[in-house]
């Protein structure tokens, strides 16, 4: 991992205009009613090249994981600096034990990895707003569009440590039925020589 | 605007195409840009839309960019599920019923909403069509129909819906209909780049075996298609060098699927050139 182009900053001292879409450490209900603190630390992420450039894991890049169309936020979207939680880095770790266990290449579907909590899909209720979920649109040569081929790489995921949620195949809300949806829970991660003092 | 009677030769000459195709029904609607003159026959008569209600959704997408609601040059994500009109169930669409099977290459991934746009009507993709309309909106692309003053043109829904199609949740037009819809698309309601741009893209259109099969070759014509079992449509801006353009939308509805459709649309579009310009379409020019 080239750790030398990631930059953590707190959330909290961004311009108003990027506090106010990405409302870092505000509590947020989330589909089930339970209350949760958004990501308050980032990564700063100066232009696409170093999104590309900055592997987060062996075979996952950052550009991957945050990925949005344009169902973002406009200044999210279009201008950098471009701003990621840091718990993102503990969702490639596991991408990368994931690839491992499902030995082919995993890929993350467009929207499929951090989405701000601005973000028309979700929004600051999803867990994507914590950069800590993905959405598995295709591994190997498998596109993940049957409840065979979900419940298969979804058990291998679940398989991996108890922490991992992974939604059940179907059309119901909170089901997939047309990608894996794994993530992590609601972790944020507050970088050494980052305070929570507010 | 001059509305005419048409005159009884050409009258004639649809009947007589429709009778020999065992159509159901056949509507023509025609407007001539260089003298106004306008006309219609059965053009309140509604048919399904099949593909031509992609015409619509180009429409709202331009209309759409020119209110800052999005960028032609934005990314959208291609997925293939869809949301039924009907019942809320989940649809998907099939790469071997869609001209674009490549977009499905894409799935997962992103593609611009330009070319998505393109795509719509220059290949008539079907997964083109529902990603942008289910991006801006069925509720949004009626409310722009409302604003350009199109009616006779319903749009309720995506395409290949088929729990809303067993429904009756369908997509329909009339000729009168779609002539206003292209009205609207070169007319002043989108903003000059946005209108040569929509223009331009059905100028792409690849499916030319009807409305400008049989007009001579130095005509231009912006068209889209639209085919389904028991319908077989074309509206298009025909534009001749020589002249201001004329507008044309003919609809035809048949009991089932059969041969020589396309031709009876073609050989009532090269009777609309006659009755327009007033010349045959000179057979070595074809």
């Amino acid at each position: 991992m080239n750790a030398e182009l990631l930059h953590a900053v707190d959330g909290v001292d961004l311009p108003q205009e990027y506090r106010g879409l990405l409302r870092p450490g505000e509590a947020e209900t989330d589909f089930q009613g339970n209350i949760h603190g958004l990501p308050r630390f980032f990564y700063e992420i100066r232009s696409w090249q170093d999104a590309h450039e900055i592997r987060l894991a062996s075979h996952f890049t950052l550009a991957e994981l945050m990925l949005v169309d344009c169902r973002e936020a406009r200044l999210l979207l279009s201008q950098f600096p471009h701003y990621v939680p840091c718990a993102i880095v503990l969702l490639a770790r596991f991408l990368e034990d994931f690839r491992r266990e499902a030995d082919a290449p995993v890929f993350i579907s467009a929207n499929g990895g951090y989405r701000s909590p601005a973000h028309q899909i979700g929004g600051a209720k999803s867990i994507h707003a914590w950069g800590t979920a993905a959405n598995i649109y295709r591994i190997g040569d498998t596109l993940l569009n049957d409840a065979k081929s979900i419940q298969k790489f979804g058990s291998i995921a679940a398989s991996l440590s108890p922490a991992v949620f992974v939604q059940s195949c179907g059309s119901q809300l909170g089901q997939t039925d047309d990608h894996l949806h794994i993530d992590l829970g609601f972790v944020s991660l507050t970088p050494r020589g980052c305070s929570e003092a507010l | 605007m001059l509305h005419v009677d048409l005159s009884s030769t050409f009258k004639e000459e649809v009947e007589r195409l429709s009778a020999e195709s065992k159509a159901r029904a056949i509507a023509v609607a025609v407007h001539d840009l260089e003298g106004g003159l306008r006309f219609s026959l059965r053009g309140d008569r509604w048919f399904h839309a099949a593909s031509t209600i992609k015409v619509a959704v180009l429409l709202a997408i331009f209309r759409a960019a020119d209110e800052g609601r999005l960028h032609l040059g934005d990314s959208l994500h291609v997925r293939n599920r869809f949301i039924s009109a009907a019942d809320a169930s989940p649809f998907h669409l099939s790469p071997d019923s869609d001209a674009l099977p490549e977009l499905y290459r894409l799935v997962g991934r992103t593609a611009k909403i330009s070319a998505l746009a393109e795509g719509m009507i220059a290949a008539s993709s079907n997964l083109a069509t529902n990603l942008l309309l289910d991006f801006v909106g069925v509720e949004y692309a009626r409310k722009v129909l409302r604003e350009a003053q199109v009616d006779g043109v319903e749009l309720r829904r995506g395409v290949e819906d088929h729990a809303a199609h067993y429904k009756g949740i369908n997509n329909e037009v009339t000729g009168d209909g779609l002539l206003k819809l292209l009205s609207a698309v070169r007319g002043d309601f989108l903003r000059n780049e946005s209108k040569e741009q929509a223009i331009r893209i059905l100028l792409e259109q690849r499916f030319n075996s009807m409305l400008p099969a049989r007009l001579p070759p130095h005509a231009a014509v912006a068209h889209k298609t639209g085919e389904i079992s028991t319908a077989c449509h074309d509206m298009g801006i025909v534009y001749l060098p020589e002249r201001e353009p004329y507008i044309a939308v003919i609809l035809t509805e048949f009991d089932s699927e059969g041969d020589g459709r396309r031709e009876i649309v073609a050989a009532i579009s090269e009777a609309i050139y006659r009755l327009i310009v007033g010349a045959e379409p000179r057979a070595n020019e074809r």
